[in-house]
């Protein structure tokens, strides 16, 4: 299986994906906190978060699959919904609980 | 080591932009971008575009970067 084709199965398999520095419980890096905060915030306490640093080719392979350079990243319902920044913005104005509910 | 004018001038090069602003202390940086091309797409697509006017040096020099992208809509919009 391709590395394309395991992120497509992690993506649609779990209503919500993080990819992330580090795990939920221990975030590696500041963005990816951030965004574990967020959906905590939005009562989202089952996502599935899947450590880029454990995996280099998954690392490599979620930059080409959203065409997105950044991590995290933030799937919902296999959508890509956006990095640090877009999550910040759609949990300050709303959008984003309604997108989790 | 890239300075916040340095990032600035990346994006300007390869994006029309009416407005960019960049601080930063040469690890992480924070751009606001108002540019006529984000009309009508999504922050996805615009954070895109971005991504795009600065291509490998994302990859090899800039560590991180936040950024807020607006229409010149939404810019004036906020007032100014």
């Amino acid at each position: 299986m391709s590395v394309h084709d395991i992120i497509d199965q992690q993506v649609k398999g779990h209503p919500v994906v993080l990819y992330m520095k580090g795990s939920p419980d221990f975030p590696q890096c500041g963005f990816s906190a951030n965004a574990v905060k967020i959906l905590k915030a939005c009562g989202v306490t089952d996502f599935y978060g899947v450590d880029v640093l454990q995996n280099p080719d998954i690392r490599q392979g979620i930059k080409e699959y959203a065409n997105w350079p950044t991590i995290p990243q933030l799937y919902i319902k296999g959508e890509f919904v956006g990095g640090s920044d877009i999550m910040t913005e759609l949990y300050q104005n709303g959008e984003l609980k309604q997108m989790l509910a | 080591m890239v300075q916040p004018q340095d990032i600035k001038t990346y994006i300007e090069t390869n994006l029309p932009c009416e407005r960019v602003e960049v601080s930063g202390d040469g690890h992480h940086f924070e751009a606001i971008i108002v540019s006529h091309q984000f009309s009508g797409k999504s922050r996805v697509a615009q954070h895109q575009l971005v991504y795009q006017a600065l291509g490998d040096r994302m990859r090899a020099e800039i560590h991180a970067l936040s950024m807020r992208t607006l229409t010149p809509e939404q810019w004036a919009a906020l007032g100014h």
